[in-house]
């Protein structure tokens, strides 16, 4: 028994601390893949040192996890005792208002603190970036709280109350007796509760993922981003020298622990001289004064008297200075210097738009695709662009000019274009079966297939198959296509958008639709892969555009921006990272000669004009779509005709409820 | 006289609890009962739960084997930990601590990279002549994920408890005849009880509700109640339906919560031992 019981304790360790030796091993690592190990290198820690991003991230969740604690410790001390003072039953109650952010799970309290902000914030005051860095502490300070007075609570009950009485009959007054008497005595509650807090508050994901706007992100939420795209290694890095901090803080805590136990049992502990005791303040005082003014500087640093610049683009889409690319932000600040670029992604245009739409953010600049500009543009949630400031627009080619979703060249400036088709691995799937979109539905590649993970572009694929129109409103042709993508997921292994990159590069998956240009980097790193356009059944024809939503505050800022990238030498620069094709005139001779010669960037012309846009839909399609689409994601069944009306959920949900309610006062009354 | 001042020292506190975490609940049911596109008061919401009834039956199905396999493997290792010497207890007690303070995100996909088709455990087994296993993308990594995420949940407050457990009323049992079966049985397991109800609440609730896990170590067919409530907000733009959701998913815990503490008895605070 005991020594199964020690195996076991040894493979459990080993099972717990196995992928963070693999995240360590990855910090040394040359390439960029976790699984083949290439070569031992520092790079990636010198990389982490010079990206400011990254480290300005590290700032700010030790800023909020700093003052979360400290507020939430020092209210949290205050309310334990007199939540103590309370009768019993008032007490009750009270403590289980407490424990609603402890049993609640974090999404559910993420979510409605969120759907508070906003509503708060958009609805009632009218404010444009209603999620913002003090909603972030306030919503730390909530879940902080309950674990402060959690553990100050028992330490209270422990409490001699005689203690106090004493100290009162001594001459106290009760703010005294509190400081000198009580305050000790509570002491290692004190500490454990704001231990834990600091740590809940440094590694929380969810609750913050919901809360945070773009303006102010913490480290693990943008973390969740960089999961999406390919993984930047110098992350690693940071995750192996945070593991190494947090060892060492440990054992430091610990064997002082050890220690000052020892010499507990040993000998009572000496009574602490007046002078010691003023010593012992002053380092208190002057630690506190060191983290305040830590916590103004980072906080005056990231508002410096620069303007900010919030850009939203999608993910992979902006060359960045990796492989020898031209970094393209850096250049434009270097332009600018009174320019500061906020970028954050998204990775689909409904997404974007719910961001938007979900309101609470500040977005100056955002390059969505055409059917979304006209979407956006008929809900009046884009500001018309000055095209004073805007010179470059004469590189615009023609062809870009005057479109479908934005007829007077009025809202938008193209960023880039590109076609829709599929990628798939050479050496896994025949040649033969290459022969249009009817890939995807294979059983052959069953679990092997990839499919979008955005309703738009996933139907999209299914109509081309079915031959039904990209652009149709009608509900029963779109039932045809949801029940053509229901008929392929049972064969589709992932629904994906940028994680599709470390699938397919890592042949985890052989076949997939996807952008071109995306598809052009994937084929960079694995000379397996291959794209194929489905020429005859049609193909999806998309433009990127640059837009300026209504939330902007730096409507100018954006304008140079767009300029900027507007200059064929810069846009030719971008494209050679991202693989897209340019509208702007001789862009193209700027480019590596490669990639303006590919015909998977820039097709024939007679090839292009087979591909269709997708074009402006009605908020009930698009509400459609994204019901149908959902259902296809949850049941992996055929969607049902019509569904009858029932009551038997609202039934349920009321139910619960109801039962809720009775569990939770029914034991109370056993108490009594 | 004294008392009643201290009292109002919770003041704020009610104040802010009431305004940052019953007051938000309102909110998410008024946007529960309100139509996306227009505001006007809805029971839509509510009916169309039914079609998440199946997903959130696999949500909980998901969380219920996790936290048995968790409380499976945690409760001989917490026993182990509770009876070595002090010193080895607080070695190891922080070595479970560990890995929560790390970001679990980046430890999850450090799983990816283990469980891939062509990751590192795959090419393992191959140059061992193994074959591959192809488990990412079913429900079997996703439990994996979620044993592999909330264990430590479950042992810090096991050990805490068999700690706890004081040696002379294990000796009592032996002197009156038990059997070492017997001691475990009625001694030493319903003295863990309250441990292993919060173990099991603090691995259920974070898992039933997670979306990431299932993102990154699930497929096609493993989605989650948290995944879906996660689009709502961040990819379909509903965030009335997803309000709708939370509500239920919330429900749902607060009664299964509720049925363990009855189960557990009194201990008020009992829910947080960590």
């Amino acid at each position: 028994m005991k020594k199964t019981n020690r195996i076991l304790t040894i493979l459990i360790f080993a099972f717990l601390y196995l992928p963070m030796l693999v995240l360590v091993v990855a910090s040394f690592n040359t390439g960029k893949n976790l699984t083949i190990f290439e070569g031992f290198t520092l790079d990636q820690y010198k990389a982490l040192f010079q990206d400011k991003d990254l480290l300005a991230l590290l700032g700010n969740s030790l800023l909020i996890s700093i003052l979360s604690t400290a507020i939430a410790t020092a209210f949290g001390t205050f309310s334990a005792v007199g939540i103590h003072s309370m009768k019993p039953r008032l007490r009750k109650t009270v403590m289980s208002l407490t424990n609603i952010p402890m049993t609640n799970p974090d999404i559910v309290t993420g979510i409605s603190l969120s759907l508070l902000f906003v509503f708060i914030g958009s609805a009632l005051l009218h404010q444009k970036e209603s999620l913002n860095f003090w909603t972030l502490l306030i919503a730390h300070i909530t879940f902080n709280l309950p674990y402060v007075i959690l553990n100050v609570m028992p330490k209270l009950k422990q409490m001699n109350p005689a203690l106090q009485d004493a100290a009162m009959d001594l001459g106290c007054t009760p703010v005294q007796s509190f400081f000198k008497v009580t305050l000790h005595e509570i002491m290692p509650g004190i500490v454990s509760g704001a231990i834990m807090a600091f740590t809940m508050s440094l590694d929380d994901f969810v609750i913050s993922y919901f809360v945070s706007g773009n303006g102010f992100l913490t480290l693990p939420v943008e973390i969740y981003s960089y999961t999406k795209k390919p993984m930047q290694p110098r992350v690693y890095a940071m995750f192996t020298l945070l593991f190494l901090l947090i060892f060492v803080l440990m054992v430091a805590m610990n064997l002082l622990q050890i220690r000052s136990d020892r010499k507990k049992l040993i000998k009572q502990v000496k009574p602490v001289s007046s002078r010691q005791k003023t010593f012992r303040r002053v380092c208190a005082i002057a630690c506190a004064i060191a983290i305040l003014l830590g916590c103004g500087w980072l906080i005056l640093s990231t508002r410096q008297n620069k303007v900010t610049l919030n850009v939203m683009n999608w993910g992979q889409n902006i060359a960045d200075g990796s492989d020898g690319t031209l970094d393209i932000i850096a250049a434009f600040e270097e332009k600018y210097p009174d320019i500061d670029v906020n970028y954050t992604t998204y990775d689909s245009n409904e997404s974007l738009y719910a961001k938007l739409a979900g309101g609470g953010l500040t977005v100056d600049l955002i390059i969505p695709s055409d059917y979304m500009i006209a979407r956006l543009k008929q809900e009046n949630m884009l500001l018309p662009l000055n095209f004073d400031n805007i010179p470059n627009y004469k590189y615009v080619q023609e062809a870009f000019k005057n479109t479908a979703y934005d007829p007077e060249n009025k809202y938008s400036v193209p960023y880039t274009w590109g076609t829709v088709g599929i990628i798939y691995n050479a050496k896994f799937v025949d040649e033969a079966d290459v022969t249009g979109w009817e890939l995807l539905w294979n059983e052959k590649y069953k679990g092997k297939i990839l499919q979008f993970d955005n309703s738009r572009d996933a139907f999209g694929v299914a109509q081309f198959l079915s031959g039904i129109s990209i652009n149709t409103t009608d509900a029963e042709e779109l039932r045809q296509s949801a029940n053509k993508l229901a008929e392929q997921n049972p064969l589709v292994r992932q629904y994906v958008m940028d994680q599709i990159y470390s699938i397919m590069e890592g042949e985890n998956a052989w076949i997939a639709p996807y952008y071109a240009g995306d598809c052009m980097m994937m084929m960079d790193a694995n000379p397996d892969l291959r794209f194929y356009l489905p020429e005859e059944q049609g193909f999806n024809l998309f433009i990127d555009a640059m837009c300026i939503p209504t939330c902007s505050e730096n409507k100018d800022a954006a304008e140079k921006f767009i300029n900027f990238l507007c200059e064929p030498e810069i846009s030719g620069a971008n494209m050679d990272y991202i693989c897209y094709g340019s509208p702007i005139e001789g862009a193209r001779d700027y480019m590596d000669e490669y990639l303006a010669e590919s015909d998977v960037i820039y097709p024939d012309q007679s090839i292009l004009d087979k591909g269709v846009s997708y074009l402006f839909l009605p908020a009930e399609t698009n509400r459609l779509m994204d019901n149908l689409f959902m259902e296809i994601r949850i049941a992996g069944q055929q969607p049902e005709e019509e569904e009858e009306a029932s009551a038997l959920p609202v039934v349920l949900t009321l139910s619960g409820l109801a039962a809720a309610a009775a569990l939770l006062f029914l034991p109370k009354r056993k108490h009594k | 006289m004294k008392k009643n001042k201290s009292i109002l020292l919770s003041g704020p506190y009610i104040l802010w609890m009431l305004l940052f975490t019953l007051i938000p609940l309102g909110v998410m049911g008024y946007y529960a009962l309100t139509d996306p596109d227009t505001g006007a008061f809805t029971l839509n919401n509510l009916r169309d739960l039914g079609l998440f009834l199946p997903t959130l039956g696999t949500s909980v199905w998901y969380s219920i084997v996790s936290a048995i396999i968790c409380l499976g493997l945690g409760y001989p290792v917490a026993y182990f930990i509770a009876h070595r010497s002090p010193v080895t207890q607080k070695i190891l007690y922080m070595l479970i601590m560990l890995p929560m303070c790390m970001s679990f995100l980046l430890r999850t996909l450090a799983w990816v990279g283990l469980l891939e088709t062509n990751g590192i455990i795959n090419v393992l087994l191959g140059k061992l002549g193994m074959g591959t296993v192809e488990i990412i993308g079913t429900s079997g990594a996703v439990i994996l994920g979620m044993v592999y995420n909330y264990l430590p949940y479950m042992i810090l407050p096991l050990y805490a408890i068999i700690v706890k457990i004081d040696n002379r009323l294990i000796e009592a049992a032996e002197d009156l005849g038990c059997n070492g079966t017997q001691v475990f049985c009625r001694v030493i397991l319903p003295l863990s009880m309250p441990g292993i109800l919060s173990g099991i609440t603090m691995v259920f609730v974070p898992a039933v509700s997670t979306f990431y896990i299932s993102q990154k170590l699930g497929g096609a067919e493993t989605m989650l109640i948290g995944d879906v409530i996660e689009k709502q907000f961040k990819t379909s733009n509903n965030p009335n339906m997803g309000a709708a959701l939370s509500l239920l998913l919330m429900l749902m815990v607060l009664v299964c919560t509720g049925i363990m503490n009855r189960f557990g008895g009194e201990d008020e605070e009992g829910g947080v031992v960590v």
